[in-house]
């Protein structure tokens, strides 16, 4: 079952932090131990996966929060306080947002700032008090500012331009051109370049008249906006085929990765035979212990919530 | 039909899992034709002169890697042999152990130095008002580096930049959804007019194809664009990634029989539905 393409792991130690080695022996149990756990709730829920989910939710939160302290909090006050005094002391100029400013100015804005991220936490004592407005109305304000600029652009300005595009290409290839170049493909052809900018014409417009509620549906209106559902409903199932995708390559990398620890390396039985290797390696001999569990579980009529 | 019906969903899971284990050992998948998006990344990257400076962006947690770092890795890999100079920065908090990863593993096969070939920037919190503030004054967002808070001023790489994105000649971001590409188009491709490169996961993709190619240059959509473009970057490095490359090839051929599988369930459901409404 070695996985020819995966390149074999001679020596893995115990267990290292240096993400750039081969996997650890400890790390490779884990790996498997907790996928397969997570796994084990397509049979139906079990303390394996309630062990996974818990873990997971609880070290994903450590490592957010310690994240978002260095990052939000250390960094900015901190640090950023601290420097601004050194510049200030050292008569250098100091930069808040790329432009030069005082320095007492600038430890000024911070300690402001700070004060009311403060006030948003003043809702835990008065939860309908003034204080968390005036951070929530800076912060709304400055978010609409930042998205209507940017997101005017480039999601309503630039998108109509590009959908008032030329039906012809000139770097496409006409139907002569086409045929006698070797290994041709049809979206190198000038005609089926036009027809698909033609087909997105029509949907473009048939999906915008479905919005249109102002006048009465008549039958042509009604035609069109039909036309324009089936136009969305494409659009959706296309968007379901790439979800699909994803999910599908999440699973592959998965059972890749499973696949990669069956390796001798990391079997309890070395490298000693190949059926007790394998037997013996992380997720064979996971997978079965858990597989077991469950199953005992089920015949005792005890094995958790039922899928 | 009324068993078909209330057929008990656990054995398509278990069904799916033999093909996609199956597959998986015996599988080998072949070269893909490389799409049109594909390509202008690829010769996007290409066109830039030696010791341009590129922005990658790692848009992108545990969740999203399945899909991501593949394309990851081979963006590293194509830049170094390019010789471009890589700012690297995060805007998604579990991103930056795969910076350190991928290139504590990758820039000594090419001998670039720290500080000088790339620099590690690491995680900004903010969204879209941290992209914002990178574009406006890179320098005041990322006073210190990542990797050993060296300051700004201190990196001969970020001294070539400045303070602002006019420093930076591309900008590509690995992106698995908010923030990501989206908000990159609108918070600085637009203001700044820094070409943009983006691999994405499965799930953004269909929101790309209308930025492109106005906003986006080129694009790598999910596992299948990044297996694309490994076979591209394979070539240009003389096999620099070839196990990556075989490995995701063969994903591939796994996918098509775990897709195959999925149309056939999506065939026999409607027609269990319509015969099953036709005796109703």
């Amino acid at each position: 079952m070695f996985l020819a393409l995966q390149e074999a792991v001679t020596e893995a130690p115990f267990f290292t932090l240096d993400t750039s080695q081969p996997g650890d022996v400890l790390g490779a149990w884990l790996v498997c131990f907790l996928t397969l756990a997570v796994f084990s709730f397509l049979y139906k829920d079990n303390p394996f996966y309630k062990f996974a989910e818990h873990l997971f939710v609880g070290l994903g939160t450590a490592w957010f929060t310690m994240k978002y302290y260095e990052e939000g909090i250390v960094q900015p006050i901190h640090e950023y306080i601290t420097s601004a005094r050194a510049a200030g002391a050292a008569g250098e100029v100091f930069e808040l947002g790329g432009y030069p400013l005082d320095t007492a100015w600038a430890i000024g804005f911070r300690v402001v700032a700070g004060i009311f991220a403060l006030f948003l936490l003043s809702r835990l004592i008065a939860p309908n008090g003034w204080a968390p407005r005036w951070p929530l109305a800076i912060m709304v304000g400055v978010y609409a500012a930042l998205k209507m600029t940017g997101e005017t652009q480039s999601k309503l300005v630039l998108l109509l331009a590009n959908a008032v595009a030329p039906v012809t290409d000139p770097n496409k290839l006409a139907w002569g051109e086409l045929t006698q170049n070797p290994g041709w493909r049809i979206e190198n052809w000038d005609m089926f370049f036009s027809f698909s900018m033609g087909i997105f014409f029509v949907g473009l417009i048939c999906a915008l008249l479905h919005f249109v509620f102002t006048f009465k549906r008549t039958r042509v209106l009604a035609g069109v906006s039909k036309v324009g559902v089936v136009t969305l409903m494409i659009t959706f199932g296309s968007m379901f085929g790439f979800t699909v995708l994803g999910r599908i390559a999440l699973l592959i990398e998965r059972i890749d990765s499973l696949d990669g620890y069956t390796d001798p390396a990391y079997s309890l039985a070395g490298d000693s035979g190949g059926f007790l290797t394998m037997a013996f390696s992380p997720p064979i001999l996971l997978g079965a212990v858990i597989a077991l569990t469950l199953g005992v579980g089920a015949l005792r009529g005890r094995g958790g919530d039922s899928a | 039909m009324a068993s078909l019906r209330d057929f008990d969903r656990r054995w398509i899971f278990l069904i799916m899992a033999v093909i996609v284990v199956g597959l998986n050992v015996t599988g080998g998948g072949g070269r893909l034709p490389v799409s049109e998006y594909v390509h202008n990344y690829y010769d996007t990257i290409e066109a830039l002169p030696e010791g341009s400076i590129v922005m990658l962006s790692a848009d992108f947690d545990p969740a999203s890697a399945a899909e991501l770092l593949p394309a990851y890795t081979a963006t590293i890999h194509h830049l170094f042999t390019k010789k471009l100079n890589i700012v690297n920065v995060a805007t998604w908090p579990a991103a930056p152990p795969y910076t350190v990863s991928e290139f504590g593993r990758i820039a000594p096969q090419y001998g670039a130095e720290y500080g000088e070939s790339w620099v590690a920037l690491g995680f900004l919190p903010g969204d879209d008002v941290a992209m914002g503030n990178i574009g406006q004054s890179l320098a005041s967002a990322y006073p210190k580096d990542d990797v050993d808070e060296t300051p700004y001023g201190d990196l001969p790489l970020l001294e070539r930049v400045g303070d602002n994105m006019d420093g930076i000649d591309l900008l590509i971001t690995m992106s698995a959804g908010y923030p990501g590409i989206l908000e990159w188009i609108a918070q600085v491709g637009g203001r700044y007019e820094v070409p943009i490169l983006a691999a994405t996961t499965a799930v953004q993709t269909p929101d790309l194809f209308a930025f492109y190619p106005s906003q986006c240059a080129g694009f790598l959509g999910a596992a299948t664009g990044a297996t694309q473009y490994l076979q591209l970057v394979d070539e240009a490095t003389g096999g620099a990634v070839e196990k990556e490359r075989l490995v995701n090839q063969k994903r591939m051929a796994v996918q098509s029989g775990a897709h195959l599988f999925i149309i056939l369930l999506i065939i026999v459901g409607n027609l269990i539905y319509f015969i099953g409404r036709r005796g109703a």
